[in-house]
């Protein structure tokens, strides 16, 4: 499903993450991971920003990918200015989620813009310790579910990013507290992926898509495929969409 | 450019700044955030009522902020929602610790940005309740998911219910009153020309002479039916009758009207509007306590108007009665 993948670190894809990792010895998700993370999610939305504006163009205003990028370059200085404070220091797992957060609630036009901003406070919220755990990452994105549907008062199967949390969140429920956030991100991804995948059949109930209304069939939400690049960047940097997400990028060579 | 502006980017900051100018002893702007709030509030509210919504619509929310109706206002671009941090913001600047009343029309991008504002006071420890206004009968479909748009009765729902907080009342006893009130209101639009799109100078939708929009909206979006346009009284009396079954008001009940151009109509037409109203309500053995006429929720400059009706008990007629001190609320 995922063989249009690739990336710059080893482990982009989430299959390849699980198969290829030692998980005991990787070190603990820290602020140190969440920053890095946030960068990554900034570096693969500018890698397929071109494609992302070409998918909502077909079901949106086409501003989508824009959005996304500007505020994530905000956000990428923002972290700058901030700087990484050491889990020794007090840094929490938390604080480089809270600043991008509050960089798209401020700054990002349109809905999704802000919508990921609230996804990400209540990351931020529930990650208060130095590490973000698995139990505080399942709060977190489950609590972030939980105020994207009180304001978007979408439901599964709507085509909104919903379609896309809302798996990784089940994939969550299931996941084991040993396995560690990072296995558990990844887990999560590829539930997010597969949701992602899914939106392409359903016809838009909410949001701007649901005014093309049939003509949006086939292609998948916007929204959802940025959560799904979101998940995916906390193991590396996505720099192409899944080949099920049309576009005029035309398929890099295996 | 068919509108008296010196470019499209400048209409509303404009517009903005000089009602910031014009109407210092009322309201005070906080240009940086993006919102106006009022600079007299009553001293016996508790609860701050905050509204706001696209531009184009004047005097909504604007000309409503002051003692007795509004505690802050957040203008949007043209036709555009506010963004969250405006409302955010000015919530923030206005509340007085017994949370906030957010006083909403149904409509997509308002209902996403004040939620979303609405999530943040929450982190915040700010209490934050809304009234969302959905009173427009064109638009309820029970196939739609979105719902009936708000229009008119905002500015009812906005005099009534800040009377209401003046009395000191809490934030879900506000609510719920505020959802009830609304429920008891239903508005009606008419059109026989568009509003001119400022980008483009030219009408938002073609309507030849002679027809009729039956169940515009302020945004230009076109209605489900277009038809002849008949004689007046014939028209208002159709309009009125519709507004009635919604409504279902025994006969001897109490109601208050909103007789609305949507911009481009003169006082002359509406006032005919407003008599014909008065005689079909009559003839229904209806009580009309009270009639705002003139332009309260406009559309640009639609050449249209909507009629508003509230069912109206003696506490509403009371809360409705009480002073106001606003740019725009005309008694």
């Amino acid at each position: 499903m995922l063989e249009h993948y690739s990336a710059q670190d080893d482990a982009a894809s989430p299959d390849s993450a699980v198969a290829s990792t030692t998980w005991t010895d990787i070190p603990a998700a820290d602020a140190a991971f969440t920053e890095g993370w946030m960068r990554r999610f900034a570096a693969s939305v500018r890698a397929t920003e071109a494609q992302l504006t070409a998918l909502d163009q077909q079901v949106g205003d086409g501003d989508f990918g824009t959005n996304l990028r500007s505020g994530l370059d905000a956000s990428v200085r923002a972290l700058d200015r901030a700087g990484t404070v050491s889990p020794a220091a007090g840094g929490r797992a938390g604080a480089p989620l809270r600043t991008v957060a509050t960089v798209f609630l401020d700054g990002v036009g349109g809905t999704s813009g802000p919508l990921f901003g609230l996804l990400l406070t209540e990351l931020a919220l529930a990650a208060v310790g130095p590490v973000l755990d698995v139990a505080a990452l399942r709060a977190g994105l489950t609590g972030g579910l939980a105020a994207v549907q009180r304001v978007g008062e979408a439901r599964p199967g709507d085509k909104t990013l919903v379609d896309a949390l809302y798996p990784a969140c089940e994939a969550l429920r299931v996941c084991p507290e040993q396995a560690g956030s990072r296995v558990a991100l990844a887990h999560a991804s590829r539930a997010a992926w597969e949701g992602v995948r899914l939106t392409a059949r359903l016809r838009a109930r909410r949001g701007r898509a649901s005014y093309v209304g049939e003509r949006g069939r086939g292609v998948p939400d916007p929204g959802a495929v940025g959560v799904g690049l979101l998940l995916s960047s906390a193991g590396g940097v996505v720099t192409g969409l899944p080949s099920f997400v049309p576009g005029p990028v035309p398929r890099r060579p295996d | 450019m068919v509108y008296f502006t010196n470019s499209l980017d400048r209409m509303v900051p404009d517009a903005l700044a000089g009602f910031a100018r014009v109407h210092a002893d009322l309201v005070v702007h906080d240009e940086a955030a993006g919102f106006f709030r009022a600079r007299h509030p009553a001293p016996g509210r508790r609860v701050a009522i905050v509204s706001g919504g696209g531009s184009g619509h004047e005097p909504l929310h604007l000309g409503f902020l002051g003692a007795g109706m509004l505690d802050a206002v957040c203008p949007g671009q043209l036709m555009a929602s506010p963004h969250n941090r405006q409302v955010f913001d000015a919530s923030r600047a206005v509340s007085r610790g017994a949370g906030v009343l957010h006083l909403v029309k149904n409509y997509t991008g308002d209902r996403i940005n004040f939620g979303i504002a609405a999530e943040r006071l929450a982190h915040e420890g700010i209490d934050c309740a809304r009234v969302l206004i959905d009173d427009d009968l064109a638009s309820d479909s029970p196939e739609s998911a979105t719902g009936r748009r708000g229009t008119g009765a905002a500015v009812l729902v906005e005099k009534v219910l800040g009377a209401a907080a003046d009395t000191g009342l809490g934030l879900r006893e506000l609510a719920d009153i505020g959802t009830e009130l609304v429920g008891r209101c239903r508005s009606l639009a008419v059109a026989s020309a568009a509003h001119r799109t400022p980008a483009t100078g030219r009408s938002a939708f073609d309507l030849a002479e002679g027809d009729l929009e039956w169940g515009v909206g302020i945004h230009g979006e076109r209605a489900r039916r277009t038809e002849t346009r008949p004689a007046l009284d014939e028209l208002v009396t159709r309009m009125t009758e519709e507004l009635l079954a919604a409504l279902e008001p025994p006969a001897g009940d109490s109601v208050i009207a909103l007789v609305n151009g949507l911009g481009g109509v003169t006082r002359l037409e509406l006032y005919g509007v407003a008599r014909q109203l008065a005689a079909r309500l009559d003839r229904w053995g209806l009580v009309l306590e009270r009639v705002l006429v003139g332009d309260f929720v406009t559309a640009l400059d639609m050449r249209g108007f909507s009629l508003t009706l509230m069912r109206a008990d003696p506490e509403t007629v009371k809360w409705f009665d009480a002073p106001a001190h606003t740019p725009s609320w005309p008694r």
